[in-house]
């Protein structure tokens, strides 16, 4: 909540001159009958039909003052709301691109869109109507009862007696009704999750002849949704009669007492006809105000959704800048990494160093830390223990940014965004040339892509690329990561599409590059990274050997494995 | 000329369409006869009781003429009958809120069950044809908005109906003159209202696609958070969603508050109609024949009467949307069930399986598979093998009868498969396929999937054999844990284990196995084919192979190719013969 008033107060004026152009409004509804009891008791009284078209003529003039003071009010409202949001998601977009990999890994794509998009317009609309309806509803129901006093303090007793039980009645069905209206949304989501999973499994299901017995789960999935929604139902269809009954019985106390004062000629009948009249404004507005209750209730629990991931720290940052003259490109110092939830360490006690202009391979089988350990050099995520340095210096020191326009990254699961094959590879340096761009694009065997598409480098690329097939997004990705031109490649597992010969291609396309970047290749396939300066055999986090290919099939048996389980699979083929 | 007999047509097809629809719609109704008559009556009878207290108020006004002058043994029996009339009026409306709850919330779950019941029996070809997310949103969204917008719709409607004319009966009774006023001004608001929202909805428009714009660009930013952070391109994305979030902003601000100008309109409107009321019955009262009680009566109406239109107005938009989610929905339980089943039983089989002249098509114009005949022996495996596309998950379509065979015919045990019944044809085989599907629920529910009676003994015995106990053990709450959605993450290789403890569970005499592809690491994978070979022994199985190195040994290899088989014997058999098969295996070959 506290980012919604700190980002509302950048509207201060409309915040303020909104409820006060609305409470001007009602002011004058409020009026209003006591006008009409003025023409019963004065006009009609002495046959004045003059003063009776100009009471009337004074309703029409409120009615147009009270138009446009809500005009106004609206304005107000909708400019600082629609204001503020906007603010309140810019922040929340920024903390997002600070925040460290570990937060992102925990918080997950999808809630932080959610919280992007619909908690966003959730707090957009509360703040509208609470700006709008906040402060006049309960105005109007207060104000009822005062003029109420004015007209007669016996009388207006009613009043003071019937708004706490009307809000009690009100608030309390509200109250009640909401945690259960819960309950029915959770029901509905089970209903919601068999059907899908009905439909997506059908091919096991059927194989296994199962159809009665999910009939049976859903049907017993929507009896307890009929459940759910009949018990909240019928609660919530308490709430009309129950008001409107104590509402008419108040109204019939008020004119019993009414007639009482007027036998004692305290007052008259048009007064009395002013107090039912008051009587019936309050339940109109209290309903109102219990709707605005709900509304407000939900866009505070967004607004703490959003507030939550503002709250979260961003990415720590270093300012040294990487040194130019070191020997050595990476140095991995007796690392280890244990990920926030993890329950061991995904990388455990690793040490190794790499020259300038050298080629690494990564090797090891799904899960044993491949990944890991390339992401601690551009500092994704921090070493729990030991250090990684890049140019001789510990990442954790290192100016993020600078590093990692240092560091090229060409991750698993080849990703690009929508736009112009151009937009993509510009992700690489926004200043790249022509020339730089068709470089890249040669070098990373995408050339046959590009040429085979009509725009060329203009070609539209969908969202999530699925207008290329897998093992073209994959050079694409390679490609935009040779355009930063960085001194450090990191290929994970990035030729898997790929055939042999393209990736052999790409291997000795990207080791003719001048100046030589230190390339680290992270794959499964022992062909892949045979020809590396130094291979790095990781087994279950821990590095169990480093090494060419012949030392390693001399001295590592997890190697050995690996590589004599490819050959024989494409030897005895 | 043409063009004219044809809209005449599809105007004739979009009426049966709709009376077909009201037929279902009657029919689903059936059931809730008693409710929705006995919900009219009582609303019906409050509508009438409400407008009457109005009225009676006035008559208690008219006794308060002054200073002595209030008749108290005539106002007080009136004032009881109001309080009587008011309670009555909320009972009445209170159980016909509860009765309407029940007919559309029944409704709903009668109409979500028949359309699951109803897909439970849909050929195949149907389920395959239709995005799950389609189908869901007919089962939940439509079946919703048939329910709110037709049932709540209706008794809106008819509440509404009935007080417009109720009010107007009453109104007419006090004053011919008055009503006359009160019923020319009144729709003045609604068509405000209809002015203002035909006129915003260029800017709502305009608003929900900017809305669309930024959702796709954050779901794409945000999802790829990592790929920005790679390329340092936090600040130029930022950027770009402010210029997105500019333009929201502008718009939103011009959408919401043209929007919000409809209330304050119509209440002006009302205020004037109010004014008018006033002045027309102020001075009638001075020239008699109306009574001020009277004119309180009126005024309440005068409030009153603009409610019901505006709510008219809205439930009919509402009304067209949940004819439509119910014309969908009865299409749906208009498609046509599988075909027949046998009703001879399959039991014990042994496991022989002949394909004789198979043809099959999924659409007519583009045949599939042409002429296929394979005859196998119990014990036998099978080895499918052919570039994708080739009809190799056809021949799995078919086997288990989730599609028919155009011509031909396909045997079990020298059974014409559509001879037996489904469900112990498909019992008789078990399926292991490239991507395992995980029902959200426990390790338990999953692997006794097949079988739901077997003991925990059985089920941790299969898991065993299957070399899937180890990792189950491993997991936070071994058999128990949950799986699937908002459950434990599961491998692709761990999940195809588990569905080889399903089939390990349910020891079917046939197999079909869609291998595991090379993204599994060696080590899973050395305990996937294992428990593959186990699993195979003295079954008959057919097996779709991706890699050739592991079909080596099977007793028949099928190389398809267009819906063709073009070669068939074994390995050496195949390689001798040096055609397609021979190529394929020397291209893998000369890859490595």
């Amino acid at each position: 909540m506290k980012y919604v008033f700190k980002y509302l107060k950048g509207y201060m004026r409309e915040s303020v001159l909104g409820p006060v152009f609305k409470l001007l409004e009602a002011t004058f509804e409020l009026f209003v009958p006591l006008i009409v009891a003025e023409i019963v008791d004065v006009g009609i009284k002495n046959g004045d039909r003059g003063h009776i078209v100009r009471m009337a003529l004074l309703m029409v003039a409120f009615g147009v003052i009270g138009l446009s003071c809500t005009v106004a009010a609206q304005y107000f409202a909708a400019k600082a709301s629609v204001g503020c949001t906007s603010k309140l998601r810019h922040a929340l977009f920024e903390r997002i691109g600070r925040l460290d990999c570990t937060t992102l890994d925990g918080v997950g794509s999808s809630t932080m869109v959610t919280r992007l998009t619909s908690d966003m317009n959730q707090v957009e609309t509360g703040l509208n109507l609470t700006l709008r309806l906040l402060l006049r509803s309960p105005f109007v129901v207060f104000g009822a009862a005062v003029m109420a006093f004015t007209i007669d303090s016996h009388a207006a007793l009613v009043f003071v007696a019937t708004i706490p039980l009307l809000s009690v009645v009100v608030f309390g069905i509200m109250l009640i009704s909401m945690p259960l209206y819960k309950k029915v949304q959770a029901s509905l989501d089970r209903v919601l999750l068999a059907s899908r999973e009905n439909l997506t499994g059908v091919r096991v299901l059927r194989a296994f002849g199962r159809e009665e017995d999910e009939r049976a789960e859903f049907d017993a999935r929507t009896g307890s949704l009929f459940s759910a929604q009949s018990f909240v139902g019928a609660i919530s269809a308490l709430l009309n009669p129950i008001t409107y009954i104590m509402i008419n019985a108040a109204a019939v106390v008020l004119v019993y007492v009414g007639a009482l004062r007027v036998d004692a000629g305290i007052i008259e009948m048009g007064e009395v006809i002013a107090l039912y009249n008051y009587m019936s404004q309050i339940l109109v507005e209290l309903i109102k105000l219990a709707n605005l209750i709900i509304n407000i209730t939900r866009a505070v629990a967004s607004a703490n959704r959003i507030g939550a991931i503002i709250d979260l720290p961003v990415e720590e940052n270093g300012t040294a800048l990487p040194a130019a003259d070191s020997e050595y490109a990476v140095e991995f110092d007796h690392v280890s990494l244990r990920y926030k939830n993890g329950g061991a360490d995904a990388i455990y006690d690793v040490s190794f160093r790499v020259r300038k202009g050298e080629t690494v391979g990564i090797i090891g089988g799904t899960g044993s830390g491949k990944t890991s350990l390339v992401n601690l050099i551009p500092a994704f995520y921090p070493a729990t223990g030991g250090v990684v340095s890049v140019f001789g210096h510990d990442v954790k020191t290192l100016d993020r940014a600078e590093l990692r326009r240092r560091v090229a990254v060409v991750p698993q699961g080849a990703q690009l965004f929508s736009g112009s094959i151009r937009d993509n590879l510009l992700w690489g340096d926004e200043n790249a040339g022509e020339e730089a761009l068709l470089d890249a694009v040669r070098v990373s065997q995408s050339k046959d892509v590009v040429d085979s598409k009509e725009g060329g480098l203009d070609e539209r690329v969908e969202r999530g690329g699925v207008n290329f097939s897998g093992g073209q997004r994959q050079r694409l990705t390679i490609a935009r990561a040779l355009v930063s031109r960085a001194d450090i490649l990191i290929l994970d597992d990035s030729s898997s599409a790929l055939d042999f010969a393209t990736d052999a291609a790409l291997r000795s396309a990207i080791a003719s590059l001048s100046p030589k970047p230190t390339v680290f290749v992270v794959s499964q396939r022992t062909s892949s990274i045979m020809h590396a300066d130094m291979i790095v055999v990781l087994d279950g986090g821990v590095c169990v050997g480093v090494g060419t290919h012949e030392e390693l099939l001399k001295r590592c048996s997890v190697y050995r494995e690996i590589h004599e389980s490819q050959i024989r699979e494409g030897a005895t083929a | 000329m043409k063009n004219v007999k044809n809209t005449g047509k599809m105007q004739n097809a979009a009426r049966r369409d709709t009376s077909a629809t009201w037929r279902h719609i009657f029919a689903s109704l059936r059931p809730y006869a008693a409710h929705v008559v006995i919900s009219v009556l009582l609303s019906a009878a409050s509508v009438v009781l409400m407008l009457l207290i109005p009225i009676k108020i006035g008559s208690v006004i008219d006794l308060l003429l002054g200073e002595g002058k209030v008749d108290f043994d005539a106002v007080v029996p009136i004032l009881f009958l109001i309080l009587g009339m008011a309670a009555a009026t909320g009972v009445a409306t209170w159980i016909s809120g509860i009765l309407n709850n029940r007919v559309a919330y029944g409704i709903t779950r009668d109409l979500r069950r028949e359309v699951f019941g109803h897909i439970q029996t849909l050929p195949l070809s149907y389920i395959d044809r239709h995005p799950t997310g389609e189908l869901v949103s007919r089962m939940i969204a439509d079946a919703d908005r048939f329910s709110d917008g037709l049932l709540l719709g209706f008794t809106q409607l008819f509440t509404g109906i009935l007080t417009i004319i109720g009010t107007f009966v009453f109104m007419l009774t006090i004053n011919v003159w008055i009503t006359l006023a009160v019923a020319v001004l009144t729709p003045l608001s609604i068509f405000a209202a209809k002015f203002i929202s035909s006129h915003t909805y260029s800017m709502f428009r305009r608003q929900s696609e900017t809305r669309g714009e930024m959702t796709a660009f954050v779901e794409e930013m945000v999802a790829g958070q990592k790929t920005v952070k790679y390329f340092v391109r936090e600040d130029k994305t930022l950027s770009e969603f402010d210029e997105i979030n500019e333009r929201l902003t502008e718009c939103s601000v011009s959408a919401i508050f043209y929007s919000s100008l409809t209330n304050p309109a119509t209440r002006f409107i009302n205020a004037v109609v109010y004014a008018a009321v006033t002045l027309t019955g102020a001075l009638f009262v001075i020239a008699g024949g109306v009574t001020p009680g009277m004119l309180t009566s009126l005024l309440s109406y005068a409030n009153q009467f603009a409610k019901p239109f505006n709510e008219i107005s809205g439930v009919i938009t509402e009304f067209q949307g949940a004819l439509a989610s119910a014309s969908r929905l009865y299409s749906l339980l208009d498609e046509p069930a599988e075909e027949k089943e046998g009703e001879r039983v399959l039991a014990d089989a042994s496991g022989d399986v002949a394909f004789s002249h198979v043809r099959f098509s999924y659409s007519p114009e583009r045949p599939l598979i042409r002429d296929v005949c394979i005859d196998v022996k119990h014990g036998q495996h099978i080895a499918l093998v052919g570039p994708t596309g080739c009809g190799k998950t056809t021949l799995i379509n078919l086997l288990l009868r989730f599609y028919d065979v155009t011509d031909g015919k396909i045997t079990v045990d020298g059974e014409d498969i559509r001879g037996l019944t489904r469900h112990s044809l498909r019992a008789s085989y078990g399926m292991v396929l490239q991507d395992t599907w995980i029902k959200t629920g426990t390790v338990r529910e999953n692997i006794k999937l097949g079988h739901p009676d077997a003991t925990d003994e059985e089920m941790i015995s299969a898991a065993k054999a299957a070399h899937a106990d180890g990792f189950i053990r491993q997991l936070p709450h071994g058999y128990d844990t949950v799986l699937g959605e908002g459950g434990e993450v599961l491998s692709q290789g761990q999940r195809q284990l588990l569905s080889i403890s399903r089939i390990m569970l349910s020891t079917p005499p046939i197999l079909i196995l869609d291998e595991a592809t090379s993204s599994i690491d060696t080590r899973t994978e050395a305990d996937i084919s294992r428990a593959f070979t186990k699993m195979m022994a003295g079954r008959t199985a057919f097996i779709v192979a991706h890699r050739l190195s592991t079909i080596r040994g099977s007793d028949l290899i099928l190389v398809m190719k267009d819906g063709d088989i073009i070669e068939q014997g074994t390995h050496s058999e195949l390689l001798a013969r040096g055609g397609f098969y021979s190529h394929l295996w020397e291209s893998q070959f000369a890859g490595a």
